[in-house]
């Protein structure tokens, strides 16, 4: 297992670097900072010592190279906006966002599982419809309309919940429920299938036919087997929650990297989005080399090679 | 067993939550305070305000900031050498007393006993520091504003002259604004820059407590303010840019002052007992500039008459601002030195004379084609400009840009015929609305060339009497009335939600000074 993971670690770098280079691209192709740093009475002189001063002006090749120099030691550069080091203000932010994400995949968690398995054990009956339209409409439904409609009712309607800002567990609830209600959706619909696919296995059947109880055949042999597709949905999700929850994040004021990230993309703040776009580049390569690790452990079949 | 395990993942995730949400919960603990002192305000003296925004500030650098809403915050923590009072008259801050000495130095007399948040005192060697810094650090957002100042003399402790690179009758007017917030020298030169931006300190009424980016600005009350007694114990500046948010932390109480209130929710919020809608007239008025190279339809006179004829000003204000803007045929709008009030809450609709004008200028119906650019954020706006030139018999093609491929367009001078643009103006000056129609700078924008306006805007820029000055401007504004190099549509106003346990007056300046804020009467 250890040779695995350093193998999958080095396959890491090549990833890194193309993420950069493209970020890098993109950011100067799609707009001028400079413009965006002064004020509309600022004359084109201020703007030409301001490109300078950033080193703007300078081949793209070249600030490529600078670029890649410091960031092999750490330095992703100074944020325009905030004059301080980009990736200081990202690593700072991640807390929020990881407090957020985890908080979201456990509210799925805690709707999907039991949801999931309740629906494939009564399959085609009447709750197994039930839970399936919720579920299509939880998927459905907009993470933006859906957070504005908890806040109007939470906390403006019944004042029981705070409605934007980071602080203690209360202010978690809505947006964690929020982005949860989503990923339950689709984690119970999968969580679903492979269950049904399961309870159909030869085992199951032996183990039925041995007059082991219907709760112990669900919970010990099949709900262990059925987890496999739901650790890889989870993992898929839980980058996606770290580094996409933008809407989420805006709608609930949340302090995390989504909010940052939208600033910065909005005011062409080029080093914050490099360094951002870096991390969540290096979450998700790290996320998806656990959760192969995860796999094997579930699942003794698969091997390392 | 099997369960054991599956109860042991659930304790250890609810764990995971409630130790992360708990750092979360120590890092912002005033939070839930200053939420509850808004909702259970009522009760006897309630000593948090919060204020809600759209925009985090940039930094606790003020000479590095080129966002109002930072200077709004900014100003409660640092101290200018004179102080824009709520009609942008000038009145003593730091400086008790200046006079002008000749054509480029100005002396200042400074206010002595006051001291920075760190028990500094406040001397002449913290004036020279600060505005030398913001005037020769080219990389400095504000620089641009404080560069002709070539040399800041201590004359004693207390006294400063201030020496410009030529005659400048704006000095005081950038000596009262974000740029030039008074620093800590020695505080500063002892321990760097990055410590300062993390512990800033200032000789304002609030001292700095805590900012958590894109969330929230924590400042207290400095005990030890020269001036009147802070009124507020701990002032709280959140950041919310969802407009639907704001509007429901506002409803909800867990803010007293909402920034930057949607025209839709205006009647929402007036709708509660204990909210009210405020407004004012902001520096911002939105308005269409013109391209008269040669060639170019707009260059013809009687075309643009005409577009200014065809738009409904008051319309658009009603229709899409909800009501919150006023009139005017000149960006110099009352507050800003060199304004012509005879100019202002006016404005110019004639349908069907617009048609006849560009009949009269040779085009028939949908001849006239023309690009109108614009930021995303004035979609609505372009809009109905666009609708209502049609029916004047335009044909227009709208450009709607997203900000920062505006701004770019913008600096590069590369948009057609028309662009619109909300122009603001941080000196309260004539100068800052038209040294852009100067026949240097409007090369490439506009094209706009005439000898007379170019002759009494140079001489306006180094003109140290104030009333030939303002006649000056008030020369240009009329022919600018006549010429129509831009169409001006309306001086935006400012909406602010507000608690009724707080009594606010927004300031044309859009500044929170947190002590003009007060709490309404039990």
């Amino acid at each position: 297992m250890g040779k695995y993971v350093f193998k999958s670690l080095l396959q890491v770098i090549p990833v890194l670097f193309i993420v950069s280079l493209i970020v890098f691209i993109l950011v100067r192709v799609t707009g001028d900072p400079v413009a965006l740093m002064l004020p509309e009475t600022a004359t084109a002189e201020d703007r030409a010592v301001l490109t300078e001063a950033l080193g703007l002006d300078q081949p793209l090749y070249t600030q490529y190279m600078k670029f890649l120099v410091s960031a092999l030691q750490g330095d992703f550069g100074q944020s325009f906006r905030y004059g301080q080091p980009a990736l200081q203000l990202v690593l700072e932010r991640l807390p929020a966002s990881f407090e957020l994400a985890v908080a979201a995949m456990f509210f799925a968690v805690l709707m999907a599982v039991p949801l999931g398995v309740i629906s494939a054990v009564k399959r085609n009956t009447f709750t197994d419809l039930i839970i399936s339209g919720i579920s299509v409409i939880g998927k459905a439904m907009p993470n933006f309309w859906m957070g504005i409609m908890l806040i109007l009712l939470f906390s403006v309607m019944l004042g029981v919940l705070p409605v934007s800002g980071r602080g203690g567990l209360s202010h978690l609830i809505l947006p964690a429920f929020t982005l949860g209600v989503g990923l339950a959706a689709q984690m119970t619909r999968l969580i679903r299938s492979s269950m049904l696919e399961i309870l159909s296995q030869d085992y199951i059947r032996t183990a039925r036919s041995k007059g082991l109880g219907r709760m112990v055949v669900i919970g010990k042999h099949a709900f262990r087997n059925g987890l496999i597709p739901v650790v890889t949905i989870m993992s898929l999700q839980f980058t996606s929650l770290i580094g996409g929850t933008l809407i989420t994040e805006t709608v609930f004021s949340w302090p995390g990297l989504g909010q940052l990230l939208v600033v910065a993309v909005n005011t062409h703040d080029m080093a914050i989005v490099q360094a951002a776009v870096f991390v969540i580049a290096l979450i998700v390569v790290i996320t998806n080399i656990l959760t192969d690790v995860a796999y094997r452990l579930l699942d003794p079949r698969i091997k390392f090679d | 067993m099997k369960k054991r395990q599956w109860t042991g993942m659930w304790i250890t995730l609810l764990a995971v939550v409630l130790v992360l949400s708990a750092c979360g919960g120590t890092s912002t603990g005033t939070d839930s305070n200053s939420a509850s002192s808004g909702t259970e305000g009522s009760g006897a003296a309630s000593t948090t305000l919060t204020i809600a925004a759209a925009t985090d500030i940039e930094s606790f650098d003020p000479h590095n900031n080129n966002n109002t809403s930072s200077e709004a915050v900014l100003v409660n923590v640092f101290d200018y050498l004179i102080k824009n009072d709520s009609e942008q008259n000038k009145v003593p801050g730091l400086a008790e007393s200046w006079e002008q000495v000749d054509d480029t130095t100005w002396r200042f007399k400074l206010r002595e006993g006051v001291t920075f948040h760190n028990g500094d005192p406040f001397t002449s060697a913290d004036v020279k520091y600060t505005i030398e810094r913001v005037a020769k650090d080219e990389t400095l957002k504000q620089n641009s504003y404080f560069k002709n100042i070539v040399e800041v003399k201590a004359v004693d402790e207390h006294t400063v002259d201030i020496i410009t690179d030529g005659p400048d009758p704006l000095l005081l007017n950038r000596l009262s604004k974000m740029g030039a917030g008074i620093l800590p020298a020695k505080y500063i030169e002892d321990n760097g820059m990055d410590a300062f931006l993390k512990q800033p300190v200032g000789t304002g009424p609030y001292k700095f407590s805590k900012w958590t980016k894109d969330d929230r600005v924590v400042l207290v009350k400095n005990e030890n303010y020269y001036g009147d007694e802070p009124k507020w114990n701990e002032v709280v500046f959140r950041v919310i840019p969802e407009a639907s948010t704001r509007v429901s932390e506002l409803l909800a109480g867990g803010v007293d002052v909402a920034a930057s209130i949607p025209s839709t929710d205006i009647a929402r919020i007036e709708g509660e007992a204990d909210k009210k809608i405020v407004k004012a007239p902001i520096q911002r008025v939105l308005q269409l500039i013109f391209r008269q190279t040669e060639g170019s339809i707009t260059a013809d006179p009687k075309v643009r008459e005409a577009i200014d004829l065809a738009i409904d000003k008051q319309g658009i204000v009603d229709s899409i601002a909800g009501g919150a803007g006023i009139v005017t045929r000149t960006s110099v709008t009352p507050g800003n030195f060199g304004a012509d009030p005879s100019l202002y809450k006016t404005s110019l609709y004639d349908l069907e004379k617009a048609k006849q004008l560009l009949k009269e200028a040779g085009y028939a119906e949908g001849e006239a084609e023309m690009t109108i650019s614009v930021s995303s954020q004035y979609k609505e706006q372009v809009e109905v400009v666009a609708a209502m030139l049609e029916q004047a018999g335009f044909k227009i093609n709208m450009d709607v840009l997203e900000p920062s491929a505006f701004s770019e367009r913008y600096s590069s001078k590369s948009f057609k015929e028309i662009f619109m643009i909300g122009i603001g103006n941080s000196l309260f000056d004539a100068s800052n609305n038209y040294n852009r129609y100067m026949l240097e700078e409007a090369k490439g924008e506009s094209d706009y060339n005439n000898p007379e306006v170019e002759k009494l805007l140079q001489s306006a820029l180094v003109n140290m009497d104030p009333e030939a000055r303002e006649k000056e401007y008030q020369q240009v504004q009329q022919i600018f009335a006549e010429e129509r190099p831009a169409v001006y549509l309306y001086q935006m106003e400012g909406v602010y939600g507000t608690n009724a346990r707080v009594n606010f007056t927004p300031r044309s300046d859009e500044m929170f000074y947190a002590d003009e804020i007060t709490p309404a009467a039990q």
